[in-house]
């Protein structure tokens, strides 16, 4: 029973503690502390669950998906609840079903609203897992959207600065307006092909009895792209990130860069390599361009940042340049690398913005002047922050390091661009950027003497503060030394797409196609 | 049990340090106990010392013994499409000299540093670092492949970055790490590269056979040999991936450009110094280079580069060393230059004599930091030589041991750095490498001979500033206390080391210099004796006459590549010639390889009687240009200690200034202006703003939002949004009715 529903029970747990979080407000001997305990019965109540996910089962025949659930929705328009997850999906909800409940736990002390504040934890929880096994494009959307309220929420309520309307604002308008274009994408692809339904539109494309014209194929790219683009950020599309990282509170930031960002380049990965075979590659210069450029420009930014916080968000763009780049090498090794970095930054960058919370929330202050020796009064959160910074750092042993190497080594061996050395080259000079941005800081927050006397008597980490880092900082060691246990079980999936990617061709090759000049320099403008 | 040590005996060797750092970190922070820590430390660290002797010694197997690798494989890395990185390590020659001397000098120091650490706040943080640094040390030569010496590379990093830091409350020291783990990340950048292209030019990393594994290094021995031309170093070839490995060796192993992390390095602990930045990890480089021989001994353009930039390195930190104050910049800088000599070394194809020079400069210079740790111990943490003197009737043992250092680095007989010294220089001289046209080898042999000269004085100057002359603590320190502001200007110029005595040392009357507790003696005095008698394994020929074996060459020349000789490359080119000729347009093929004449000429050429007689006399040489740098360095700083040295030398060329103007402030100032508040704010922000406000509405609400206005409009969107998942909900719920 729980075998054939476990998806549909994961996704609707979470939404089952929203609603249980808002009766909760009914009771007559509520507390506002009582929420809390709620949402972190029900996010660990999913976590335990989604582990079940690893064990596996039998992939399905028809679609290579395990755990899958196909039932009729809106027959009037053939629309599906199709759900399912394969190597791709399955470290990604147990990031998402993992990050939740850390967050609630990071959001322990919030008083202002505390009801709402977990009830939109939980509805996002919801949201984002759905996000991850839809297998029906209109599912996918509905939860792709719906996993923008709560987070605008997040951010214009419960954020922490002056500028927490305009940072909101800004942050919705940015990922909406990419998501509107993939809703006239996937109205597109309907129109094509008579369904939403994934797996029927692949199949539909392997036996060639549907094929996109390469000018078609071209937008739709586009257009899907576009969304995915703004959601992971790619650069010059990334400047809500900033803002909404460091407006955003806490779990928020968490959420945000942990999982959020990851929806944009699971897109990627799964519709925009698998759908649109020739565009990818015809793309796949530009992309790689645009993602060596971010992770230079992005580290280049977060080094002389004057908050923290705002720091790690630009330190985002960098780190998910190394995604994308290893997604548009093509190659097993850089695509392997990229799954693997989307993981890594979701523990990596979810531990340092905790980390940045608990000094926020001691000090009211994110600005690095303002900090200095903080490794004296606080012994333990300085041993993971300097932990978290190593294995953001790329520190060889540890997590990070596996994920960026995979992705230089596959770009390296790639033949989807040109003088492919160049790019990692290129690309590899963000890993001492890394180390700059983030070792200066070290030694500007944490190291020397202390200067300020406000930093003299802070109070060192309590127990509900270690208790929630150490998971993510054993996360970061194991999978730093043991990727097996990861790689192995994404391994066929990603070769899946990447056999996809290399070997299809949909209709006529773009390169032939009249048009494309006029296509490319409309691009452009 | 018996059997499990003997198949796990690798594993002992790097994990017993691993532990040790764990139950320091975890247990003997809340004991607070010395002893405790202390003997933990050093357990961990004598365990390792005592199973790397068994393996490299024992009978049959032993890897010095034997000819093939001890191998032991824990367990598959990363393993992604044809890219394979075990976890598993590998004891063979090379590497068993290696982890004999890390864990034997780092056992001494290890027992040394619970005697200078006494009484540091920070006592279990410095012995779990320094554990750590053992188990990332042997990780790094016990690595069976290029990615997990890359962990062990980075690993040492991290320790060294972390020790550096250690005494908190000084503001250069978190400096000093920071620039430290930067500069060598620069060189990690060619590092990765550099495995990278190795495994796109062989399809493995590994560096030995195995049995569903090649190695890479055999693989690459068997390629034909690059031409000797500027372009190959671009040409994606051997050649770019062993210049990509050379400039990870820069950064590791502070040559020029990227050496000016180490003499900052210096703000950590003395025994830090000793094991870290003398002794083990700034010769990680060399290992890398000799490790690698095969591949450069197929790029001859890589090893030219190597050997100039050793040598220029060499003579360029030997003048800096000449014009430094405080005793342990001295120390950094003859450390730098004396890597440098090992950098010649490899240039000019004598990677024996590398890695003999690398295990005699281990001995003493581990043995000079120490001793001059036993100095400023015994000075209440003062390095300034300006403020020493005389000390050799208060420290008889640390002068007595000091000595010994001395005549070893200067190169005087009998003691360990002559034999390896005069060695580099006679193998520099007499090189047949087709990477060095023989006006260079003469060239590269006087570069050479004028360090050794300088080495002499700067160290003669060390030691007559130290231990002979006045006594000029007393009044150095009256004069400290007098003028205040100065002794405070100083002290933030980094000049003086007081660590977490600071406060303690101005309670200080004048300083009466003491000898050290024995727990520090006696290290000293056993790397003394390694630094007087541990030259006698690698004895040359010309010298012994064959009376003593030479023990060194015999066991690593089978191992390292053989660079070819200006005949053999000749000999090369010209069947790669007929080759070609033969097959007409066809390109020539992998099969003209320097292993076909490898081993030959080593034998045959050597201990002709010609020969022998030209090494006597430049052995002779050597010892005469020590003596006269004696001489020099005696009459000239006896007289005057205090002699002001060229502002030129002291400022060290003012490199680190250099580097500050011309790369580090423009990327900063760049990065700050340019990119982020004039592209990112300015360009980017700046036209989604101006859309906003010229076309959309919602736009220009965005700029001048009212509080109220946002509240309808989030119930708005939320509203919406039910709408729409209402909508979609209902049918759902219509459909499940309907089935």
């Amino acid at each position: 029973m729980l075998q054939q529903n476990l998806i549909s029970v994961l996704i609707l747990l979470p939404f089952i503690g929203a609603l249980a979080t808002a009766a909760h407000g009914f009771a007559p001997y509520r507390k506002p502390t009582h929420y809390r305990w709620i949402a972190l019965g029900f996010s660990l109540a999913t976590f335990a669950l989604s582990l079940f996910l690893i064990r596996g089962g039998e992939p399905s025949v028809l679609s290579g998906f395990f755990f899958e659930e196909n039932r009729a929705w809106i027959e009037s328009i053939s629309a599906r609840y199709h759900v399912g997850v394969d190597g791709i999906s399955l470290w990604l909800v147990i990031l998402t079903t993992l990050l939740v409940p850390i967050s609630v736990l990071a959001s322990w002390n919030i008083e202002k609203r505390p009801l709402a504040f977990f009830m939109f934890m939980l509805l996002l929880e919801s949201a984002m897992i759905g996000v991850f096994v839809s297998l029906d494009l209109l599912v996918f959307y509905l939860f792709f959207e719906a996993s923008l309220v709560p987070m605008f929420f997040l951010i214009g309520v419960w954020g922490s600065g002056e500028r927490r309307i305009y940072a909101a604002i800004k942050f919705f308008l940015y990922t909406a307006v990419g998501s509107l274009l993939m809703l006239v994408g996937i109205i597109a692809l309907y129109y094509f092909f008579g369904t939403f339904d994934y797996p029927s539109i692949l199949d539909a494309m392997r036996a060639g009895t549907v094929t996109l014209s390469a000018r078609a194929e071209f937008w739709l790219f586009l257009a899907f792209a576009l969304a995915f683009a703004i959601k992971v950020p790619v650069f010059p599309l990334h400047t809500w990130l900033p803002d909404a990282h460091t407006e955003a509170p806490t779990a928020g930031s968490v959420i945000l860069a942990g999982i959020l960002l990851k929806m944009g380049t699971y897109g990627l990965l799964r519709y925009n390599l698998t759908l649109f075979p020739d565009a990818a590659r015809e793309f796949a210069p530009m992309m790689v361009t645009l993602a060596v450029i971010g992770i230079i420009y992005g580290a280049l930014v977060a080094m002389v940042q004057p908050d923290v916080k705002r720091l790690v968000a630009y330190s985002s763009v960098s780190h998910m340049g190394f995604v994308i780049l290893g997604l548009f090498s093509f190659t097993e090794q850089g695509m392997q690398g990229a799954l693997y970095q989307m993981l890594n930054h979701g523990v990596s960058t979810g531990a340092l913005f905790l980390i940045v919370g608990m000094i926020y929330e001691r000090r009211h202050t994110r600005l690095i002047a303002e900090f200095g020796g903080l490794a004296h009064p606080m012994p333990w959160f300085s041993t993971f922050f300097v932990i978290a910074s190593l294995s953001s750092i790329g520190l060889p042993a540890l997590n990070g390091f596996v994920g960026e190497f995979l992705v230089l080594l596959g770009t390296w061996l790639s033949d989807s661009i040109r003088h492919p050395w160049i790019a990692t080259m290129l690309a590899a000079t963000g890993v001492i950027f890394a180390a700059v941005y983030l070792l200066w800081m070290l030694q500007r927050v944490v190291f020397g003497p202390v200067t300020n006397e406000e930093n003299a008597h802070l109070q060192d980490l309590n127990g509900r503060e270690k208790g929630l880092l150490v998971p993510l900082l054993a996360l970061m060691l194991i999978m730093g030394v043991y990727p097996k246990f990861f790689l192995s079980r994404s391994r066929d999936s990603v070769l899946e797409v990447r056999e996809r990617v290399m070997t299809a061709t949909g209709g006529g090759s773009l390169a032939a196609s009249p048009t494309q000049g006029g296509d490319r320099s409309e691009m452009v403008r | 049990m018996l059997d499990f040590i003997n198949q796990h005996i690798l594993s002992i060797i790097i994990f017993a340090p691993l532990v040790g750092a764990a139950i320091n970190w975890l247990i003997g922070r809340r004991l607070r106990s010395e002893a405790f820590i202390g003997t933990v430390a050093c357990t961990a660290v004598g365990i390792s010392t005592v199973f790397a002797f068994i393996a490299a010694f024992r009978p049959e197997t032993g890897a010095l013994r034997a000819e093939a690798p001890i191998l032991e494989h824990l367990w598959t890395w990363i393993e992604v499409g044809t890219f394979r990185a075990d976890f598993a390590l590998a004891m063979d020659r090379l590497s068993g000299i290696y982890a004999l001397f890390i864990t034997g000098v780092g056992l001494l120091i290890h027992i040394f540093a619970t005697g200078y650490m006494h009484g540091d706040g920070g006592f279990y943080r410095f012995f779990s670092y320094m554990n750590l640094f053992m188990f990332m040390m042997l990780v790094l030569v016990l690595g069976d492949n290029l990615l997990l010496m890359f962990v062990g590379w980075e690993g040492v990093g991290l320790c060294s970055y972390l020790l550096i830091g250690y005494y908190l409350d000084r503001d250069e020291a978190r400096v000093a790490a920071k620039k430290a783990f930067v500069a060598n990340r620069v060189g990690d950048w060619g590092v990765i590269l550099g495995v990278m292209l190795i495994f796109f030019l062989t399809g493995s990393i590994s560096f030995f056979d195995k049995p569903d594994l090649p190695s890479a290094l055999r693989i690459i021995g068997e390629m034909p040999i690059e031409p000797f031309a500027w372009s190959a170093l671009f040409a994606g070839g051997i050649t770019s991936a062993a210049i990509l490995l050379f400039i990870g060796a820069t950064g590791k192993s502070a040559q020029i450009p990227l050496y000016v992390w180490l003499p900052d390095a210096m703000a950590g602990p003395t025994p830090v110094s000793a094991l870290i930045h003398a002794a083990t990890m700034v010769t990680a480089g060399v290992y890398m280079i000799v490790r690698c021989s095969p591949i450069y001994a197929h790029a001859p353009t890589a090893m030219f580069i190597v050997a100039v930039i050793g040598a220029v390195t060499a003579l360029f930190a030997a003048t800096i060393g000449l014009a430094q104050n405080d005793i342990k910049k001295v120390l950094a800088y003859s450390t730098i230059s004396q890597i440098g000599y090992m950098m010649l070394a490899c240039g000019v194809g004598a990677f024996v004599a590398a890695i003999f020079h690398v295990m005699t400069h281990a001995f003493f210079k581990a043995l000079l930091f120490l001793g001059s740790g036993s100095v400023i111990h015994a000075m209440h943490h003062e390095q300034d030589m300006r403020r020493m003197g005389g000390l050799r009737k208060y420290m008889p043992i640390t002068f007595a041991t000091m000595i010994t250092g001395w005549l070893a680095i200067c190169g005087i007989p009998i003691f360990a750095g002559f034999f390896s010294k005069d060695e580099i220089l006679w193998k520099t001289w007499s090189t047949e490498a087709f990477a060095i046209p023989h006006g260079a080898s003469r060239a590269l042999w006087t570069i050479g001979a004028i360090t050794a000269l300088l080495t002499a004085v700067y160290m003669t100057r060390l030691m007559v500033m130290t231990f002979w002359g006045e006594e000029r603590f007393r009044e150095a320190h009256a004069h400290d206390a007098e003028a205040k502001p100065h002794a405070a200007v100083h002290a933030s110029a980094g000049s003086h080391a007081h660590g977490e005595h600071a406060g303690a040392h101005h309670h200080h009357g004048p300083v009466t210099p003491h000898e050290s507790p024995p727990v520090m003696t006696i290290p000293l005095v056993v790397l003394a004796v390694l630094s007087t008698f541990g030259g006698l394994v690698g004895v040359p020929y010309a010298l012994s006459g064959g009376a003593i074996p030479n023990y060194f060459e015999k066991t690593l020349e089978p191992i390292v590549a053989h660079a070819p000789t200006h005949e053999e490359a000749a000999n090369i080119e010209k069947r790669i010639a007929q080759t070609v000729a033969r097959r007409g347009a066809e390109a020539p093929a992998a099969q003209p390889a320097a292993h076909e004449t490898k081993h030959e000429t080593a034998e045959h050429a050597a201990h002709s009687p010609e020969e022998v007689r030209s090494e006597r006399i430049f052995s002779a040489i050597s010892v005469i240009v020590a003596l006269v740098g004696i001489g020099i360095g005696w009459s000239v700083f006896s007289k005057r200690p205090l002699l002001q040295m060229p502002r030129l030398l002291e400022n060290k060329y003012y490199v680190d200034e250099i580097y500050d103007a011309t790369i580090v402030r423009p990327i900063v100032r760049g990065a700050t202006e340019g990119l982020w508040k004039l592209f990112d704010l300015g360009v980017i922000d700046g036209t989604l703003h101006a859309i906003a406000s010229g076309v959309s509405s919602i736009g220009s609400l965005a700029r001048r939002l009212q509080p109220g206005f946002v509240r309808t409009y989030a119930a708005i969107m939320l509203v919406g949004a039910l709408i729409l998942i209402g909508y979609f909900a209902y049918y759902g719920v219509l459909l499940l009715i309907r089935q």
